[in-house]
Parts: structure tokens; C-alpha cells; sequence
């Protein structure tokens, strides 16, 4: 083996290592499912380890050791036993193993109902706590509390989507017109980041969410302020915000901006990410996506405001960072 | 077999140094006074004529020709057209009668096409005549004018002088010109010609400008803004802009199935489950419209209609916003864009708050 191909196979070898950890790793779990589909993988794995060892051991067995050939019966044991019998016998009980976890996957909430509307490209999300009216609207952003199953409501505006947070759970595709719910129950408090995971156009790659995990307490304090109309500051900012018709698409509960076509900036600045998943929470990328959105994220409905001068957009942009 | 193919090849090269003694040593004779050579004048008016009847477009297109429209026709007609065509009780100059070929006084040149043809040429000029296409790219506005040429055989002198008579305006000199189709306090009366007087000073001249550079296309307001000095726009902008804004028209009856209340849930974005961004966001009438963005609680419905559906078909430009005007009306579809007009028009008397 040449030295080129021994360190291919150590890079390859560390890309596979680095998928382990991370925020968007399925192996670095933060709840009770995707514990659950960490423990299917292991053992998924473990099982193909042993028959790979098995079936290698055997053709060695057959070609180096013991050459000669087998009596006719023994041969159609080996098929029959081995082709046959043997496999059904272990997929079966994978598949029994595997499918009595699904009802879990899906178990009923304890009262939190999150619904999430997937959008070209970002992620329009609702909580309805036990008994509301109406919801709390946010957007791609998933906050949920520790300890506690929470039902996640999928639906889609225009395309299919995937919803998928690899360290919480499973992934359940979003139809438009078609609604499909799963369950989240994560246990451990932290970020973690999902991905769209079904190709929706040309900005796929660049739909994510952050998911927050947070202690009970927590939780429903952030819902109750997230649920509180805007508080705007004064500022050049905030004439800006209307003058340019910011609020024929965007809502900041409270005021006359009540647009339902874009995200709700009713507490933008408290959210950790700008774009789904994809900016940082600055005012200079606020600035950058408003100059432009489709240079970030090609094909976004946004139009460029690239009128505006740099002054402008500053302002505009250091007023909406102070929305929390 | 050789001989003919020689002869045919010396006879093709003769008439290839014919060809071109005639281009380059200045052989034939260009001079106008004499008209054509016999023959040539109905062989090119054939070719017109089958030509014209070949690419007329269906009769179905034409839309319905009435006397709003004829109005604006006939104030379009006066400023562009008649230099060359006469109008009924105007004769033609000795100058232009001395074309070749002449341009037919227009009682004459209208007398035999029908409405279809009469846009088809109207819009398209003809070729190696003097009669030029229609100055933009847009192809609704030559109905107008189709409107007021169906009107022309038969019309008397007065009929015509009253069509085109310069209203009675104080205001700047010259501002007349505009008030011909707008109105002299910017209500021009007229559901084919925008309102001014509910329009900022900015929004009027941020329009003009963009006529005059082509970013919005218009064949009418291109010929108007080319007719007005450059320097007398930001008077007769202000002009306009001062206007009082006058009595709203009568608001259109509503044409029922709720056209006026679908109208208003999308002008106001209060049904959420359509993609479509609040046009009262930067129009009002529920707040005041930004300076640079037009008014639209009172302008006419039919005006409204063509221009959103210019905006929505990518036709329309003009001013730094365009881009975001055009990705408003994306998702309009013709139901919403007649419903949306008809909501404006009929909200003429709301004030902003």
C-alpha cells in the first residue's frame, strides 16, 4: 500500500471520526429518540461486524485452509442454512427490533405542540402551549424544554422538505397540503443544529435551524417573553423599518407591520442565528442580507434593498439586532 | 451543358457589377421630387397591404374600443400623429404632402383597415414609408389610439377641436400640455389616465424621469416627456403636486362577488395563507404612502389593472425600488390584480391617518 493511499484512507478515516461529534451529529445525542436511534445504529453496526468477520472468516476458511470440497449434502446445509434460513432468521429479528421502536418515535406529547411550516428556505414555527388559542410565532429557531415530549407538527408551503435535528430525533418529511407529526423528548440542555433533508431548491444547503434545549423553568420563561408584543426602540432604525415597507412582509407583533410572508422579527435579535441557521446574529450580517439576500441565499424571495446606502442599512440593521 | 452553365455564370456575374455600379457609383436616382418609377408604387403598397394582413393579430384582441379610451387616442394623435396625417379639418403642409410615398390624410389611411390591422400598423410603423413603430415596448397602449382612428372617418372639424382642446389651467406656462390628458388640477376624468393630483411631488418626477429614460415603458408618456423642455418638468411636477387633491371620482359600482373585499384582504395582507406582501405597507390608505411610492386610495381601476399587471409580467420599471415592486406582484394572479383595483379605487376618501 503506497504512502498516497494510506493517507487518503486516514483523512477519509477522520472525516468519518468528525461526523461523531458536533452540533449535527446523530451519535452526540441530546434526547430520549435520538439515544434510542443511536442504540438502533450501534447495534446495527455491531451485528454487521460479526458477519462480516463470519463471512470472511469463512471464504479464508474455504480457499486457504480446508480446500477440499464438501459432500453434496453438506453443500445444500451450507446453502439452505446459511443463504436461507440464517438471514431471515437475523433480518427479521433486526426488523422486529427496529420497527417496535417506531411507536416511540411518535409518542404523544405532554402538552407542548410545536407546529413547523417549511418555506423557500427557512422555517416558519408556532408553539402552542397546552390549551392556547393562539400561538407564539417565531421563526428558524427550535427552543424546546428538557425532560419533557413535546409534539412537532410538519407541514410545507410550496415543496417537500425534511425536518431532521440529528442530535434530538428522527427526520419526518414536510408535505405541502399533507400534514405529519412526530415527537421530540431531549433530555440534555445545549444547541444543537438541524438541516433541511430533502433537496427543496436552490438554497437547500443553506436551510438549518438551531435547536435550543433548555431546562423547564427556562423554556417557559423564554415563551413567555418570546410571546410579548415588540418592544421597539427609538432610532433613525426604526423609521427605516417602515418607511421601506419592511412590514408588508414581516409582523413585529404589536405594531401595524403585519406581513405573513416573511419571518416574524418580533424578537429577532433574540434569536442565535439570521438567515435559518446559515449568519450569525450581527448587525453586519443583518446588514449584508438585507443589501442583498440572493448573493447569501441564491433564489431567496427577499428583494435586495441595495438602494439603501451603507449608513442606512447600518441603522437598520443595529435596530433590528436590538429587537430581543 | 458547358455553354449554358458558362452563359449563366457570366450573366449572374454582370448583374453582380450592375448591382453594385448602382450602390457605389451612385447610379440610381434617390431624388423624391418625381415619386416612383411606374409599376414600383402598387407593388410596394401589395406587399404592404398582405403584409399587414398576414400578422394582424386575431380580432379578439382588440379590446373594447370606447370613447375613454378614443379621448386618449385622439390627445396622442394630436401630439405625435397629426404633423404627418392631417386630423379631420386640419390639412396636411405642402411639405409633408410632398413625401414619397405621401401620408395619407388620415380620414383616407383608416378607411379601409379594421381595428386589428390598425393596431398592427399603428404599433409596428411601416417599413421605407416615414411611418414609424410605436415608441416603447409595450402593446396595450396602441388601442388607444385605435380607438380614437375608428372614430375618424366622419368626424367633423369641431368634434375634433373639441377632442383635443387645451384645457383652461393656472399654472406654469406650458403646463397646459399636460393638463390636455391630466387635467388641469390633475384629475384628468379619464380611467385610461392616472390621477396627479393624489401623487407627491417626488413620486411625479421620479415617474418622469424614468419615461424619459426608458425605464418605464410607455409610447404615450415617452412621445410627452420628449415634447417638454427638461428644465420646466420640476414646475409642472410641482404644479401637480401643489393640486389640492381634488373631489375623488365617483367610485366604480362595485362589480360584485366580493371583488372590493378580496381586494382589501390582499392590500392589507389580512388572509395569511396567500404569498402575497401588504401593498398598504408602502401605498396606504391605511398609513400615508411613502413619498416615493404612489397613492393609490382613488386612482381609477383600469389604469391600476394595467400597471400591476405590467409589474407582474416583468414589463415594468422605474425608480431604485423596481425590483421589489416586481417581486410584489410576482405572485398576482388576474383575479387578484382586478380585485386589488377595484379595492383602491373605491377607498378614495380615505385620508391617511
Amino acid at each position: 500500500m503506497g504512502r498516497r493511499y494510506s493517507s487518503a484512507a486516514a483523512f477519509s478515516m477522520a472525516g468519518a471520526l468528525a461526523a461523531c461529534d458536533g452540533p449535527q451529529s446523530a451519535l452526540r445525542t441530546g434526547g430520549v429518540d435520538a439515544a434510542q436511534l443511536a442504540q438502533l445504529f450501534w447495534v446495527m453496526l455491531a451485528g454487521a461486524v460479526v458477519l462480516w468477520l463470519l463471512v470472511n472468516g469463512l471464504f479464508l476458511y474455504v480457499t486457504r485452509i480446508k480446500t477440499r470440497s464438501l459432500s453434496r449434502k453438506w453443500a445444500e446445509a451450507l446453502i439452505i442454512g446459511g443463504g436461507i434460513v440464517f438471514p431471515t432468521i437475523v433480518l427479521g429479528a433486526l426488523l422486529a427490533y427496529g420497527l417496535t421502536m417506531m411507536p416511540d418515535q411518535r409518542a404523544p406529547g405532554d402538552g407542548l405542540r410545536v407546529r413547523i411550516t417549511g418555506e423557500q428556505w427557512w422555517w416558519r414555527v408556532e408553539y402552542w402551549p397546552e390549551g392556547a388559542e393562539t400561538p407564539v410565532i417565531s421563526a428558524n429557531e427550535l427552543r424546546l424544554p428538557a425532560g419533557l415530549r413535546s409534539e412537532i407538527e410538519l407541514t410545507s408551503a410550496e415543496v417537500i422538505h425534511s425536518f431532521w435535528v440529528p442530535g434530538l430525533g428522527g427526520k419526518t418529511d414536510m408535505f405541502p397540503g399533507r400534514p405529519t407529526r412526530m415527537s421530540l423528548e431531549p433530555t440534555e440542555p445545549g444547541s444543537y443544529r438541524g438541516q433541511c433533508a430533502e433537496f427543496c431548491g436552490a438554497s437547500h444547503a443553506l436551510m438549518a435551524m438551531q435547536a435550543v434545549v433548555m431546562e423547564p423553568a427556562a423554556f417557559d420563561a423564554w415563551l413567555a417573553k418570546e410571546a410579548a408584543p415588540a418592544s421597539l426602540p427609538e432610532g433613525p432604525g426604526r423609521d427605516l423599518f417602515f418607511r421601506e415597507g419592511c412590514g408588508a412582509c414581516h409582523s413585529l407583533r404589536g405594531t401595524e407591520a403585519a406581513g405573513a410572508v416573511g419571518p416574524d422579527l418580533t424578537h429577532l435579535g433574540g434569536r442565535s442565528s439570521l438567515a435559518a441557521g446559515i449568519l450569525p446574529m450581527t448587525s453586519e450580517a443583518l446588514a449584508r442580507w438585507i443589501f442583498d439576500p440572493a448573493s447569501i441565499k441564491p433564489e431567496a424571495h427577499m428583494p435586495a434593498y441595495s438602494h439603501l446606502s451603507d449608513a442606512e442599512l447600518a441603522s437598520l440593521a443595529g435596530w433590528l439586532e436590538q429587537l430581543q | 451543358m458547358k455553354t449554358v452553365l458558362k452563359t449563366t455564370v457570366a450573366l449572374a456575374g454582370l448583374a453582380l457589377l450592375a448591382g453594385l455600379a448602382v450602390v457605389f457609383l451612385g447610379l440610381f436616382n434617390t431624388s423624391a421630387r418625381n415619386g416612383h418609377l411606374p409599376l414600383v408604387a402598387p407593388v410596394l403598397h401589395t406587399t404592404f397591404r398582405n403584409s399587414v394582413e398576414l400578422r394582424a393579430p386575431p380580432p379578439s384582441e382588440v379590446p373594447e374600443l370606447d370613447e375613454a379610451r378614443a379621448a386618449l387616442g385622439a390627445r396622442h394623435y394630436d401630439t405625435a400623429c397629426k404633423i404627418c396625417h392631417g386630423a379631420p379639418g386640419q390639412p396636411r403642409s405642402a411639405t409633408i404632402r410632398a413625401m414619397v410615398p405621401q401620408p395619407p390624410p388620415i380620414a383616407e389611411a383608416v378607411s379601409d383597415w379594421a381595428p386589428n390591422e390598425l393596431g398592427w400598423i399603428v404599433r409596428e410603423g411601416v417599413k421605407m414609408s416615414g411611418m414609424p413603430g410605436w415608441p416603447s415596448t409595450r402593446d396595450d397602449e396602441v388601442w388607444a389610439l385605435v380607438a380614437f382612428l375608428t372614430r375618424v372617418p366622419g368626424m367633423a372639424a369641431e368634434d375634433y377641436a373639441r377632442l383635443t382642446a387645451p384645457p383652461p389651467v393656472e399654472g406654469p406656462e406650458g403646463v397646459t400640455y399636460c393638463a390636455g390628458c391630466h387635467g388641469a388640477e390633475g384629475v384628468s376624468g379619464n380611467p385610461h389616465i392616472p390621477r396627479l393630483d393624489i401623487l407627491s411631488a417626488d413620486y411625479i418626477a421620479l415617474s418622469l424621469r424614468s419615461y424619459a429614460e426608458g425605464e418605464r415603458q410607455s409610447g404615450i408618456m415617452a412621445q410627452a416627456v420628449s415634447l417638454v423642455p427638461e428644465q420646466a418638468l420640476a414646475d409642472y411636477v410641482a404644479h401637480f403636486a401643489a393640486s389640492p387633491a381634488g373631489e375623488a371620482p365617483e367610485a366604480p359600482a362595485d362589480p360584485g362577488g366580493g371583488l372590493v373585499e378580496r381586494g382589501r384582504a390582499l392590500a392589507l395582507a389580512t388572509d395569511t395563507s396567500r404569498k402575497v406582501p401588504a401593498c398598504s405597507a408602502c401605498h396606504g390608505p391605511s398609513r400615508e404612502a411613502r413619498s416615493d411610492a404612489p397613492r393609490l386610495a382613488g386612482q381609477y381601476a383600469p389604469y391600476l389593472d394595467r400597471q400591476l399587471r405590467l409589474w407582474r409580467n416583468g414589463l415594468r420599471g422605474g425608480g431604485p425600488r423596481a425590483n421589489i415592486m416586481r417581486e410584489a406582484a410576482a405572485r398576482l394572479t388576474d383575479e387578484d390584480i382586478a380585485a386589488l383595483a377595484a379595492f383602491y379605487a373605491s377607498s378614495g376618501d380615505q385620508t391617511a391617518q
